[in-house]
């Protein structure tokens, strides 16, 4: 999603949200992620002005007063952590591991085929098909990239063939590198 | 009972959070990710210069050159290039060009760009040229300062003065721009 976005080009306004959308993102967010229950607030203080950056091809970011890179959409779509975010709060969001052979390729870019997912360097944990993963690598402590799965983690170990989690956001991507908004 | 996998959702106990990862100054990436950027030996001269004791960890690693031959036969297998691109931006050489623009029939702004490559905040420099020139001073754009009057020849001097990590051979002169 992040391949060619380039803030200079990609960003077209920044809005201030009302306290009233602001609750409700908060919400929406601990609907999504119970698990951020507890740990909301010092990612999102209450008293901060929340911002939105709107972007281009219908992608949207928030951001805290600080201009930190917080949760990123696409039209309307689930809020999804930046990298950047999770790499401080790695515990929200459900992991598959890939084999080291992947490494490579998910930093490239690409989609994360079944069998990284499935080879002996590999760990999955069971996640029904379209939740948004980290993906996480074999003898590396953090996420190297953030996406959906295409099958189920079931499906991903029977068909072992193809697709099975769509890279969404990855280290060094145009989002990894955009700077804090001021 | 089964060991808990690593995978597992939700907060680790023993961990206090916000977790504070070491990013590489080379490539931005987390420094255990490095290995994969192409440009690996930069990475490893900002590591040696900046966390000297992350450096050696990785010395050990690759002197440690089994199993390279696994991967590469695993990389054969898989089809496509996989290869990152590097980064477009801080590739360059960092510098610093400053050039004179007429403004109106009699006077000329000095036109400074380059000074976020070092990572200076372009206000505050801004700020600073307007104290210093007693003259308007501002931000114009992506790593742009216009200060209104002609002092590019100044700026030699100025500039390795107040910011001494950059060296007056690191500042280029661009000459007289038309508008
Ligand atoms: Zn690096």
């Amino acid at each position: 999603m992040f391949k060619k976005f380039d803030e200079k080009e990609s960003v077209s306004t920044i809005l201030q949200l009302k306290s009233s959308i602001q609750k409700g993102i908060r919400s929406k967010l601990l609907d999504l992620y119970p698990n951020l229950d507890g740990y909301l607030d010092a990612i999102l203080p209450k008293k901060d002005a929340m911002r939105i950056v709107k972007c281009h091809d219908h992608i949207e970011i928030i951001i805290n007063s600080g201009g930190d890179l917080l949760f990123f959409r696409h039209r309307e779509g689930a809020w999804i952590p930046t990298l950047k975010l999770l790499h401080k709060y790695p515990f929200f969001l459900p992991m598959e591991q890939v084999d080291k052979g992947a490494i490579r390729f998910v930093l490239s870019g690409a989609n994360i085929m079944c069998p990284g997912l499935t080879s002996p360097g590999a760990e999955m944990i069971e996640a029904p098909k379209g939740t948004i993963v980290a993906v996480m690598a074999e003898g590396k402590q953090h996420a190297l990239a953030i996406g959906v799965t295409a099958l189920s983690t079931n499906d991903i170990s029977k068909i072992n063939k193809g697709v099975g989690i769509e890279n969404i956001h990855y280290l060094n991507d145009g989002l990894w590198q955009m700077k804090p908004v001021k | 009972m089964t060991e808990v996998s690593r995978l597992t959702i939700g907060p680790k106990p023993g961990i206090n959070y916000p977790v504070d990862v070491l990013y590489c100054g080379n490539c931005s990436m987390p420094i255990e990710y490095c290995e994969y950027y192409p440009e690996y030996e930069k990475c490893k001269q900002w590591l040696e210069r900046n966390l000297p004791s992350e450096f050696e960890k990785i010395k050990i690693c690759d002197d440690n050159t089994e199993g390279a031959g696994d991967e590469e036969k695993k990389r054969q297998k898989r089809g496509g290039k996989g290869m990152m691109k590097t980064k477009k931006k801080e590739d360059g050489p960092k510098q610093i060009c400053v050039s004179r623009a007429p403004r109106g029939k009699k006077k000329s702004v000095t036109v400074v760009t380059g000074m976020s490559s070092f990572g200076i905040d372009l206000k505050v420099a801004a700020k600073f040229f307007g104290t210093k020139f007693a003259c308007g001073s501002s931000v114009t754009g992506d790593d742009e300062i216009v200060i209104q009057g002609d002092v590019k020849d100044d700026l030699f001097d100025v500039i390795p003065e107040k910011w001494p990590e950059i060296d007056e051979d690191l500042i280029e002169d661009l000459g007289d721009q038309k508008r």
